[in-house]
């Protein structure tokens, strides 16, 4: 792996149009600026790693499995959901 | 296009009809192409069947239909590549899976489809969502005994 060290308002590019900048230092915690093409997805690892897990797992459904999910339509409420997940990555 | 399929047997699916899914899915990045399919028995529900692998088919649903309060936030740049400038130009449908005791909604990363260019990508969602929404309870619902 290569290793930069880099300051605070310094920058890396990957080829020649992803700029990743470190925009604030706090801690034990480093905010990124992330600029790249819109065709190039920027994922956070571990949320990308768990849609791959999720995707592999219901991947395996079978029709069976599925019988009465039409009796449980409109009754989903987000209230009450545990295991929420952070924030999607923003763009500017 | 004749697709030999685990859970449907053959299944012929019109070429027209078949969606691009130029970065396939996470965890199925070689599934770009998939044809959405009604399911027999559950009007609530379909499938994205794999053209290439027949034993790779994701049930799908329409996300609002089973949570009324789902209001799916993405970012601009991930619509871009789908060449969508508004969400509400587009079929949102989220996968459902099962975590062992329910069947599930993936909240957080739904699948944008433009139906007229026929392409489709997977998202993930702004703010707060589940990955594994519970849909159905563990228990029957108790009945109230007189």
């Amino acid at each position: 792996m290569l290793v930069l060290s880099r300051q605070r308002d310094e920058s890396i590019m990957i080829g020649d149009n992803i700029v990743v900048t470190i925009v604030d230092i706090r801690g034990d915690k480093v905010r990124l600026g992330i600029n790249a093409p819109s065709e190039i997805p920027v994922h956070r690892q571990e949320v990308y790693e768990a849609i791959q897990r999720e995707n592999l797992r219901a991947s395996r459904l079978e029709p069976g499995d599925t019988q009465g999910i039409g009796k449980l339509a409109g009754r989903g409420s987000l209230g009450g959901q545990p295991k929420p997940d952070g924030n999607g990555p923003h763009r500017q | 296009m004749r697709i030999n399929t685990t859970r449907f047997g053959r299944i012929d699916v019109d070429v027209a009809d078949v969606l691009m899914f130029p970065s396939g899915l996470p965890g199925l990045e070689d599934c770009r192409e998939w044809a959405l399919l009604a399911d027999s028995t559950n009007d609530a529900l379909g499938w994205l069947q794999s053209t290439s692998r027949g034993d790779i088919a994701m049930a799908v649903v329409s996300p609002r239909r089973f949570v009324p309060e789902y209001q799916v936030r993405i970012p601009r740049s991930e619509l871009t590549p789908l060449a969508i400038a508004d969400i509400r130009q587009a079929q949102v449908v989220v996968v459902v899976g099962h975590n062992g005791t329910s069947l599930t909604l993936n909240l957080k990363a739904p699948i944008v489809i433009n139906l007229e260019a026929r392409t489709g990508r997977q998202v993930v969602a702004s703010g707060e969502l589940p990955m594994q929404f519970e849909l159905s309870p563990t228990q029957p619902t108790l009945k109230k005994s007189a």
